[in-house]
């Protein structure tokens, strides 16, 4: 595509997103907040029938074929309206790993369901809190004749309350597999917990899961891989969903500075609350630029080191520039902002929600240290 | 500045050059013909330090990337000065007592007239004169617009009476330019006008004035019925405040370059692997906070740098560029007098390993910043006037 091609259709897909959020309901997000899911599948189809579901996945299967760049901007004009829909975790993390399997039929018939909203696949690759290293899972998937029989437990599954079926990791002794557990499997059993901002955080046990050689989606260090690489480009597009979280919070906050009298004028007017404010635009001005920087680097792709870089500046940035600003609302706001039914609130908890999953801003710190620092630094 | 986007017919079309043979072309001749002992020096070169290079630059038609080719500038387009920028950095030329270059020279092609650029702008070229800038005042810092300096017109002569301060590089400048008061009775803003003054004219005498670092910077200069001729009157009379705000923001792009805190930084690696702190997570955790700070910063200054490229004019939003970078930069510089413990102290550079590092120049260096171009409290009240729109 053009670079001209690809300004406008980023123009047309930038519009499309705007009109939408600009027709969602916050009534719609405080509803499901109080009930166990966080997808309406009424809503998530009319998402495939956008074509956002499938930006990245390749036209063959009935994707858009582009790049993190153009996810960014639906996942950032949605999360402004703080559509709780698991867009990242299936239209990136899901579909990344898809993209790269090597079983053709398989990877076919999901990535077509994907895009079409008919199958919404969930990623069970997490055991342990505080580490985005693939590698560290006990799950084990035993060999047979016919394929492998799984037992472990997955930690921190998002998107997983409608999920069809599950794309787990496990150990085997030929190394990595990635494999595809339908729901109602025999031995796998899903469990929720509450996340701050309503939507859920899946436990999925699997004890003794037969799971058939046809559902091997891939293998060994390949696999490995491949999901390092989605982890990486969905940590980006959480990235962008936090840029619309502040760019939003930011907004209703300016807003309410403008209009709120206290001591005769607008609170607006005092300095101390302009110079913060500006300190809070300076942080989201910042994580844009980082954020457009970081994107064009990941799309090139890059090296594994280059890569986990770029994905862990962008991610350090933007979680902490959203918890910040987020933060910093319920403070300008006053007491209002701390109330239920303000929508401060809401923002203030999906940035919490956000900063949380895929590595908050220490971990990528840290992680960044250790790639870019420390293994430079003796070597 | 209008010039930035001006080309016209050219001996040689830099334009026309390809980018990277450009590049290729300054680089060269940079590390070739800069005098090795200046590059990448923690302080200002004075005038005597400069005078070769600049004569050098000018015969060769260097010196002045942004004039335009028919006042004897390079006429670069913003993506080529961009190149020219970024190559001066690279090769860690040493600022020069640059104000005719950077500020007269523009200024006066835009709002002189042709015996004002008839007259300066050929001796700024060949090094015959050299500026300095007469802004604040005693009584007028943050507050520019309340300067009591002020002109008085007395048949063909203003007389000047009054003083400037924090005047950079006065004790090495012929000449000064400087924002005098011509009407009491209006707006602040609208009672200010721009004068050029021959540093020699009787009545002006300077007193230098030493930094925390011990370094003869700037100045006090006083005017004493000071009278110089009103056809040094730059632009409309009582419109100088409107000229000087025109030449800040290409300052704040510049000082928004991570270039200086970068190699405050490569002092902070050198110091690290010497006293072995990459084993200490404590140290490794404000390190690298500070490091990806840098890199963010290298993203929003590219994001402007680009702006300019495209040829799009830089609104108030600059200042945040220049808040960051210097607010980084000094978070740098204290790092690392923390993290060299007792060295942290030391006034000079010390010798660990092997490498001479210098903890305390990138202190001082790094302190004014946050002050000069407009402190950055004053940035902060722009960007909520202009930017977010704040009410008063």
């Amino acid at each position: 595509m053009s670079q001209q091609d690809s300004s406008e259709h980023r123009a047309m897909l930038s519009n499309s997103v705007t009109d939408f959020a600009r027709g969602a309901d916050v009534a719609r997000v405080r509803k499901l907040r109080e009930t166990k899911t966080e997808c309406d599948r009424a809503v998530w189809r009319q998402m495939a029938e956008l074509g956002w579901l499938g930006v990245l996945v390749p036209e063959q299967y009935g994707g858009m074929g582009m790049q993190l760049g153009d996810m960014a901007i639906v996942a950032q004009g949605l999360a402004r309206a703080l559509v709780p829909e698991p867009l990242t975790a299936t239209s990136v993390l899901a579909a990344r790993v898809l993209t790269a399997s090597d079983n053709n039929s398989l990877k076919t018939k999901l990535l077509e369901g994907l895009v079409s909203s008919d199958i919404l696949p969930a990623t069970a690759w997490q055991e342990q809190a505080g580490t985005l290293d693939v590698t560290k899972i006990t799950t084990q998937a035993t060999p047979f004749e016919g394929g492998f029989r799984i037992s472990g437990a997955k930690r921190f599954v998002i998107g997983a309350t409608h999920a069809d079926g599950y794309i787990v990791s496990a150990n085997s002794p030929a190394g990595l597999q990635l494999l595809w557990v339908p729901r109602d499997a025999a031995g796998a059993a899903m469990t929720f917990d509450a996340l701050a901002d309503g939507r859920q955080s899946g436990t999925l046990t699997l004890s003794e899961v037969t799971v058939a050689k046809e559902n091997v989606i891939h293998s060994g260090a390949a696999a490995a891989e491949s999901l390092a690489r989605a982890i990486d480009h969905a940590a980006a597009i959480a990235s962008a969903e936090l840029c619309g979280i502040m760019s939003r919070s930011l907004e209703m906050t300016l807003d309410y500075m403008k209009t709120r009298v206290q001591f005769g004028k607008p609170i607006g007017s005092f300095q101390v609350l302009q110079h913060r404010t500006v300190d809070l635009y300076i942080q989201q001005e910042l994580s844009t630029a980082v954020l457009a920087d970081c994107l064009g680097v990941l799309d090139e792709e890059p090296d594994a080191k280059t890569r986990s870089a770029a994905a862990s500046r962008v991610k350090a940035r933007c979680t902490d520039a959203a918890l910040l600003i987020t933060r910093q609302a319920i403070q300008l706001h006053g007491a209002i902002g701390f109330t239920e039914d303000c929508d401060v609130g809401l923002y203030v908890k999906r940035a919490m929600t956000l900063a949380a999953w895929l590595g908050n801003g220490t971990a990528h710190r840290r992680r960044y240290a250790r790639t870019e620092i420390i293994e430079g630094a003796t070597a | 500045m209008s010039t930035l986007g001006a080309v016209s017919a050219a001996k040689t079309d830099w334009n026309a050059m390809d980018d990277d043979a450009f590049r290729m072309d300054l680089r060269a001749y940079f590390e070739k013909e800069f005098p090795d002992h200046l590059r990448f020096l923690p302080r200002r070169l004075r005038w005597a330090e400069s005078v070769d290079w600049w004569k050098k630059l000018s015969k060769k038609g260097w010196l002045a990337p942004n004039w335009p080719v028919e006042h004897g500038g390079m006429g670069l387009t913003p993506a080529k000065l961009i190149i020219y920028w970024e190559e001066s950095e690279r090769a860690g030329l040493g600022r020069m007592p640059d104000q005719g270059l950077t500020m007269v020279g523009p200024m006066l092609i835009r709002f002189g007239n042709d015996a004002q650029r008839a007259n300066y702008l050929p001796k700024i070229l060949a090094g015959d004169i050299v500026w300095c800038q007469g802004y604040s005042e005693p009584n007028a810092g943050s507050d520019l617009a309340s300067l009591r300096t002020e002109a008085v017109l007395d048949g063909d002569e203003y007389v000047i009476n009054g003083s400037k301060i924090w005047t950079s590089m006065a004790h090495d400048a012929t000449n000064i330019y400087v924002l005098v008061r011509t009407d009491k009775n209006v707006k602040q803003q609208r009672g200010i006008s721009f004068l050029l003054v021959d540093m020699k004219t009787p009545g002006i005498t300077l007193r230098t004035i030493r930094n925390i670092a011990g370094h003869e910077e700037f100045c006090q200069v006083f005017f004493d019925n000071v009278r110089t001729h009103k056809d040094n009157l730059v632009g409309k009379l009582n419109e100088g405040w409107t000229i000087a705000k025109g030449l800040l923001t290409f300052e704040r792009l510049s000082i928004g370059s991570p270039r200086r805190p970068l190699q405050a930084f490569e002092q902070l690696d050198a110091l690290a692997r010497a006293q072995h702190l990459f084993d200490d997570p404590g140290f490794v955790d404000r390190y690298t906070q500070l490091k990806m700070d840098l890199n963010d910063l290298s993203s929003l200054y590219g994001r402007f740098v680009e702006k300019v490229r495209q040829g799009i004019p830089l609104g108030p939003d600059i200042s945040m560029l220049k808040i960051f970078a210097t607010d980084t930069y000094q978070k740098l510089s204290e790092l690392l007098l923390e993290a060299g413990d007792e060295y942290g102290a030391f006034a000079d550079e010390i010798t660990l390993g092997g490498d001479q590092i210098d903890l305390m120049s990138p202190f001082y260096i790094s302190r004014p910043g946050t002050i000069y171009g407009g402190s950055n409290e004053i940035q902060r009240n722009i960007l909520s006037k202009y930017v977010l729109q704040l009410p008063s």
